[in-house]
């Protein structure tokens, strides 16, 4: 039997995992994003580049989501 | 094999008389890259564009107006081409006929549109009086008697002034409209009071009868203009159909006509001779070669540069794949063009691409639905960059389905095995939820290999570009690091975690010594710099573990979409049903659209980003051979 009190704080583990670095990511392609934009009002040919561009800063969540999915499937049935 | 197509450098010169001749040959083939000639000195001259020229602008500027009335724009299909010689010979008188024959309508069309806003104007002049039924002409032209005609809003109230009044009023709009007539004493002080009330005063049409009457009349001409003007657009619609295939064919002869008159703008000239510097492919150099020869008489020559010291900046770049392949073009473009001497990796990312894609994707339904998709596209959009983006949608597509078989995804559930439906299909699967751990390693694992093939594929460009020594400094010293630490950190992570000591063996000090020698050799080569490029090694590892978890959170919406349609609609039964069906296509539906943005997105970030940055610096220059493309005329 899991602890429960274990298991809720695994989960709120990845779940601020999540939701902090889909903030900073979010952050980050909001800066690139309008910059890309801006861009393109000049030249319409850079929008596959500056979508491309705009996406780099994903890394960020997709890293706190690898963190959240190993807490969620790895660390929590080794608890119990 | 990777390499752009081979180019060669070559020298057309000849004399000035057989200028046109040349120019007629380059350009049929189009095969030739002209340098723009630019260093003018006492004895090189830049060429003058044939004396046509100006002739040419104008018939071009002529036409296109015509195109333009008759609102012909580029991209039209066509089912047959127009032979050249027919527009040659006919071009002038064909086009000054045909420009009468499209002025005529379209003066008259506008003459119509001047009559038509005419009318519009009387006809908002005459509304607000269509109420009374008084004759316009007895509005005016009184020496005794005020008239008052406008809008208030109420009716006005003037007995206290005079009961010697004739008031008419009828509803408009919000307020009302009035005619009022008064003797000419009280006119002073009927105005003042009418304009406490809001009084604005009405323009009165200088036309004569009963309004109500004229409007009838002016609405009979209007619907009679409009039909006229009906006509007129049908004349101008069959007008176009049936000149539509002349006029775009002689646009297409015009601007062909204009590139080669305008060619010579491009070359050295002297007195006498004619000199273009450019790039030829190999493979078409022998039949310019000898067609030059032929076309002029021996008087224009075609002559290789054969000197070692190339500038490869300076070749231009025509990519060389195999058909399958082609598509694929599309993204490394978008990059950048590969530089003569480097690596092309579009036959690599033919396979790579896809995959990865695939993997993120990695469910059968959605795949089908991408290949669909794919397919629709490459058939019904003409632009070919998007077909190029729907073909690639295709094969990753397959690769969605191949992963998806491998994952039992099917829109999230599980559809064979003994906890899907299809309970009697059973083979071994990897579900992904299941197995996080061994696929995160997969995904490292994936990253290394592809990291090791963009170090290896480094090693060759610089191995061409600046030699052996460089090369291993460069490449060779990273792809050790790489894998020096991976052994360390293979051996030394478990051993950790399972709380036993780590144990000094023969793998990980082989591994270490990887480590300080690949390090020593990167410091040698890049100096410190290199060092602050050092985390980057283990981000663009771990980097490639986006391919779970993209992946787990598309499945984790496509669950989420088919347990709540369930949980909300299905079980409740009934009507509830249908709604439970259009949630589960809504969700889907944008779970697909969200699954190829981000997969799409997120392969080509591990190409560009990753992968990419190991070997390719990009930077080549388009191949744009002098020539052009028919679409709707032949050649004579």
């Amino acid at each position: 039997m899991v602890d429960p009190m274990g298991a809720g704080l695994v989960a709120i583990a990845s779940a601020i995992a999540v939701g902090a670095t889909g903030i900073a990511a979010a952050m980050g392609e909001q800066m690139i994003g309008s910059a890309a934009i801006g861009v393109m009002a000049e030249d319409e040919g850079f929008f596959g580049k500056g979508l491309v561009m705009t996406v780099i800063p994903e890394s960020i969540v997709i890293f706190g989501l690898v963190v959240a999915l190993i807490l969620l499937f790895v660390t929590l049935p080794a608890l119990g | 094999m990777f390499e752009p197509q081979p180019m060669r450098k070559v020298i057309i010169a000849g004399s000035k008389d057989y200028m046109k001749i040349a120019i007629d040959a380059m350009h049929k083939h189009d095969v030739v890259h002209i340098t723009d000639f630019v260093d003018e000195d006492e004895d090189f001259k830049i060429g003058k564009p044939h004396e046509s020229i100006t002739k040419l602008s104008e018939r071009a500027v002529s036409l296109r107006s015509l195109a333009s009335y008759l609102s012909i724009k580029g991209k039209v299909d066509i089912p047959n081409k127009y032979p050249e010689g027919a527009i040659i010979d006919t071009i002038d008188a064909k086009t000054e006929q045909l420009d009468v024959e499209v002025t005529q309508v379209t003066d008259k069309i506008s003459e119509i549109d001047s009559k038509i806003k005419d009318i519009n104007d009387k006809k908002r002049l005459l509304e607000p009086l269509k109420n009374f039924d008084l004759p316009l002409e007895l509005y005016t032209g009184y020496q005794s008697l005020a008239v008052f005609v406008g809008t208030l809003k109420n009716s006005p109230i003037i007995s206290d002034i005079t009961d010697d009044y004739e008031l008419e009023t009828a509803p408009y709009g919000r307020g009302r409209t009035i005619s009022l007539f008064v003797p000419r004493e009280f006119e002073g002080e009927t105005l003042k009071r009418l304009q406490e009330q809001g009084y604005a005063a009405l323009p009165l049409p200088k036309m004569e009868g009963v309004p109500k009457e004229i409007l009838v009349n002016l609405e009979a001409q209007l619907a009679e203009l409009q039909s006229e003007k009906q006509k007129c657009e049908g004349d101008l619609v069959d007008l176009r159909k049936k000149h539509i295939e002349y006029i775009l064919a002689s646009d297409e002869y015009l601007s062909i006509e204009t590139q080669k008159a305008e060619a010579p703008l491009r070359f050295a000239t002297t007195k006498n001779a004619f000199i273009v510097e450019g790039w030829i492919p190999t493979k078409d150099l022998g039949l310019i070669q000898s067609d030059l020869d032929r076309a002029t008489n021996g008087h224009v020559v075609v002559s290789v540069d054969s000197s070692e010291a190339v500038d490869v900046e300076k070749v231009p770049i025509a990519l060389k794949n195999p058909l399958p392949s082609k598509p694929l073009e599309v993204l490394v473009r978008a990059f950048s063009l590969p530089k003569y001497n480097e690596i092309d990796p579009t036959k690599l990312m033919t396979f790579m691409y896809p995959a990865l894609f695939g993997l993120m994707l990695g469910d059968v339904g959605y795949g089908l639905l991408v290949i669909a998709l794919g397919l629709l596209v490459s058939r019904v959009i003409k632009s070919q960059g998007m077909r190029d983006l729907a073909k690639i949608g295709v094969y990753a597509g397959v690769f969605s389905v191949i992963f998806g078989f491998i994952f039992n995804e099917f829109f999230g559930v599980e559809p064979f095995g003994h906890r899907g439906y299809l309970t009697f299909i059973e083979y071994p699967t990897v579900t992904r939820l299941d197995n996080v751990l061994t696929l995160l390693i997969v995904t490292l694992v994936i990253g290394l290999l592809m990291l090791t093939l963009g170090y290896v594929l480094g090693f060759i460009n610089e191995y061409r570009q600046h030699g052996l020594k460089h090369a291993v400094f460069a490449k060779v010293s990273w792809l050790m690091m790489l894998w020096g630490g991976t052994i360390a950190v293979a051996l030394v992570l478990p051993a950790m975690s399972s709380g036993t000591g780590i144990q000094l063996s023969l793998g990980l000090i082989a591994g270490l010594v990887l480590l300080v020698v690949g390090f020593i050799f990167m410091f040698m080569g890049e100096g410190a710099i290199g060092i602050a490029e050092l985390p980057s090694l283990l981000s663009n590892v771990l980097s490639y573990t986006r391919l779970l978890s993209i992946g787990v959170s598309s499945m984790g919406i496509a669950l989420a979409v088919n347990k709540l349609s369930d949980a909300l609609f299905f079980s409740k039964g009934g009507i509830f049903v249908i709604f439970g069906v259009l949630l589960l296509i809504a969700g889907h539906a944008i779970n697909t659209v969200l699954g190829i943005l981000d997969s799409g997105l997120q392969a080509l970030r591990l190409h560009y980003v990753e992968f990419f940055t190991k070997f390719y610096s990009g930077g080549g220059m388009k191949y744009i051979p002098f020539g052009f493309e028919r679409k709707y005329t032949e050649e004579k």
